[in-house]
């Protein structure tokens, strides 16, 4: 009885195995946030059949920093998806040094789509060997946004601010005339990555010392341009004119920019162009009606002058490394730089695609808040990336959650941030 | 002889058959993981970074780094109110009432006792989310709205009353184990001792004071050790609640470890963290052993 049982599952598994190359190899793809769940799908089916391959969707907690810890965690146990997004262009230098990311130069650079992107996009992905890891699909292009409803009616200018001076006392106008909080800047250690990229980044951008990264790859953190950015935080905070309670909690963004910009309590903030659709659209948590018409932006400042956007790329696609078909997985990779997927993302999700000829496409055209968003990356500026930046961005954190809590000044977030960045990667990266 | 000798061997071997699971489970999933994270510790291991492709040796940085981090004493301050407040005065006290009160015959004994074992029932997390309808929200909190009802203004409890929500929330889940062990140690008291007390005259006080507390000594200090080591590895209610905000207020140490382990990127200075942990448990651990003067 024991012979027959076993011959027959020896037969049945050698039927198995016969068989399993006829199903098609499945590639994985993580994903995270509903949105951009639901602009993968619209895709899928095209390249499954294109390649004859059957794409599973993994989907992953929501909040960035969740969707980033879990990720790292699984590249560095060697069983992460084959294809994933790199949140930040500020990630993606660690993910490269600690060898999670394929390169893909020859692909990207032979893909007939790579002449169509913007010549910023190519530069953000383009490391210094010439080598690419991330294909740049989409980017974030961040302003400030500001409640141009309620400046007219309380009389106050919506002139663009020339200085970082110029920004401050508008921000305290708005404090004056409406009681409502004048200007957000992301900060604190529960932003996570966002008070890096959605707030320091747009200060060092326009002061005297631009650049975190030097040519010899390591971190200028002890400049005077880091320590007048975070002393911008500290004027906003010790004057009141941005909210900090909410800051200090979970989730710090959900308060200020889901209910009290849309409440007009906060009048001016940072944001990128998801504000417009997925922040602020007629799908969103707290829809403002009329968004494009009320909500105006400004670009950032210099500190003494001069004005910029910040580019960034935004959840740029990478593969993984240690995929088990990573020719295929570029091939996908490239596929997801496709108009058609760069549309589906940009209508659910807000950000910018990477290629010029979106601004031809009819449906992007569809997407009037971004149309003109699209029309200036190409005068963006961006912070060159280097490894360590991770923990640049949790230096940053730190620092300005010590101000947000008022236990320090400038020159002490500074040192707070110098002080993390040595002690986690060695005193020799920071000079 | 040689039979019984013979007999004892194989006693010996069927009791390692039996305890070897435990046993590869206790290695597998707690001892080495243990000396893992020590060695971690000494090096600058990350999930990110050169640290995650080269990681290497660096000595005591970690620790030298742990002893200057404000937030790291932060946390252990958090930590040790935490324990304090929920392991050591509120489940130990509900616990104790709980299970003097349910020792009598008294009406629905039953239904009381279920109730209070129900928060055991829910998985830490949903516990957690199920607090935050309770707590956050402001005036919308189901708190908010009891306390209006009583004149009292609402308030947005976990940015308000951080540590002192997560205590009382902590206390909820934690009164069933509490009560079932005070049980046990109770029912260990013969009642003729208490017959004796009423003879003599003695107050319900009185025979809690001098007979209840001292004959279960060794039950509640077990407990004690038990709650506190236990309590100090709280993770999941606590960072479903807070995430360890507002600004540190209810940052555990286990919630501190997870953020430079698993935010911060840092595994090898989350581990030297951990280590700290571990030795002030097996501290707690020596201590409770010689107060309760059992061999081990």
């Amino acid at each position: 009885m024991l012979k027959r049982t076993l011959h027959a599952s020896i037969c049945a598994i050698s039927v198995v195995v016969a068989i399993s190359p006829a199903y098609a190899e499945t590639i994985r793809i993580a994903e995270h946030r509903q949105a951009r769940i639901d602009a993968l799908k619209t895709v899928v089916p095209d390249i499954e059949k294109k390649y004859g391959v059957t794409i599973e969707i993994v989907e992953y907690p929501a909040p960035e920093k969740d969707y980033l810890t879990k990720l790292l965690t699984e590249l560095g146990a060697g069983n992460a998806p084959d294809i994933f997004t790199a949140p930040r262009g500020q990630d993606v230098s660690d993910m490269v040094a600690a060898g999670y990311l394929a390169p893909m130069g020859t692909e990207v650079k032979g893909w007939d789509g790579y002449g169509q992107l913007f010549d910023v996009a190519k530069k953000l992905v383009t490391e210094k060997d010439g080598e690419i890891h991330v294909l740049p699909a989409m980017l974030s292009v961040q302003e400030i946004y500001y409640r141009k409803d309620l400046l007219e009616k309380a009389g106050i200018s919506t002139e663009q601010p020339k200085t970082w001076k110029d920004l401050l006392d508008r921000a305290k106008e708005i404090k004056q005339k409406t009681g409502a909080y004048g200007l957000l800047f992301p900060a604190g250690i529960t932003w996570g990555g966002g008070a890096f990229g959605e707030g320091f980044q747009y200060l060092i951008a326009g002061t005297s010392t631009p650049q975190l990264a030097n040519e010899d790859g390591t971190l200028n953190l002890t400049s005077q341009g880091v320590k007048d950015a975070l002393g911008f935080y500290a004027d906003l905070i010790n004057n009141d004119l941005m909210p900090t309670q909410p800051l200090l909690g979970p989730e710090p963004w959900v308060i200020p920019k889901y209910e009290m910009f849309p409440a007009g309590k906060l009048l001016v903030t940072t944001c990128g162009s998801w504000c417009y659709i997925y922040d602020w659209g007629s799908e969103s948590k707290n829809p403002i009606p009329d968004v494009t018409k009320v909500v105006g932006t400004w670009t950032m400042p210099g500190e003494e002058g001069g004005e910029h956007v910040m580019v960034d790329v935004e959840s740029g696609w990478a593969v993984n490394a240690r995929s088990t078909d990573p020719d295929l997985a570029k091939k996908i990779v490239l596929e997801l730089g496709s108009l058609k997927a760069d549309t589906a993302y940009a209508s659910r999700v807000g950000n910018i695609p990477g290629r010029k000829d979106a601004a031809n496409d009819p449906d992007f055209q569809k997407l009037t808040a971004l149309v003109q968003v699209l029309a200036g990356v190409e005068k963006g500026t961006f912070l060159r990336s280097a490894a360590g930046f991770s923990a640049v961005s949790e230096g940053v954190a730190r620092a300005t959650d010590a101000l947000v809590r008022k236990q320090t000044d400038a020159a002490g977030a500074q040192k707070i941030l110098v002080d993390y960045v040595k002690e986690t990667l060695g005193d020799e990266t920071v000079k | 002889m040689a039979g019984k000798n013979a007999h004892e061997k194989r006693l010996g071997r069927q009791l390692l058959i039996i305890l070897l699971p435990s046993m590869v489970l206790l290695l597998a999933f707690v001892i080495y993981p243990a000396i893992y994270s020590v060695y971690l510790s000494f090096t600058n291991e990350a999930l990110t970074g050169v640290g995650a492709m080269n990681p290497h040796f660096v000595g005591t940085r970690n620790y030298e780094r742990l002893f200057h981090d404000t937030a790291f004493l932060n946390s252990l301050m958090v930590t040790f109110l935490f324990v304090l407040g929920s392991a050591v005065i509120g489940q130990f006290a509900l616990g104790l009432v709980s299970a003097i009160a349910l020792k009598r015959q008294i009406r629905f004994r039953q239904v009381f006792s279920s109730l209070i074992l129900l928060p055991n029932a829910a998985p830490e997390v949903v516990a957690g989310f199920m607090w935050i309808s309770m707590l956050a929200g402001g005036e919308h909190a189901t708190l908010s709205r009891i306390v209006q009802f009583f004149g009292i203004s609402p308030a947005d409890w976990l940015q308000t009353f951080p540590l002192s929500m997560i205590i009382i929330v902590n206390t909820w889940r934690g009164i069933a184990t509490a009560m079932i062990l005070l049980t046990a140690g109770l029912s260990t008291i013969p009642n003729e001792i208490y017959e004796a007390a009423r003879m003599d005259g003695a107050s319900p006080l009185q025979m809690f004071r001098r007979i209840t507390l001292p004959l279960m000594m060794p039950t509640i200090l077990l407990y004690m050790l038990i709650s506190a080591v236990s309590t100090i590895a709280v993770f999941g209610l606590v960072y479903a609640l807070t995430r360890g905000g507002p600004g540190g207020a209810t940052e555990l140490v286990s919630i501190y470890i997870y953020n430079q382990s698993f935010t911060a990127f840092q595994l090898g200075y989350g581990a030297a963290v951990a280590v700290i942990v571990l030795l002030i448990s097996l501290a707690l651990g020596v201590g409770y052993v010689k107060a309760m003067k059992v061999e081990i």
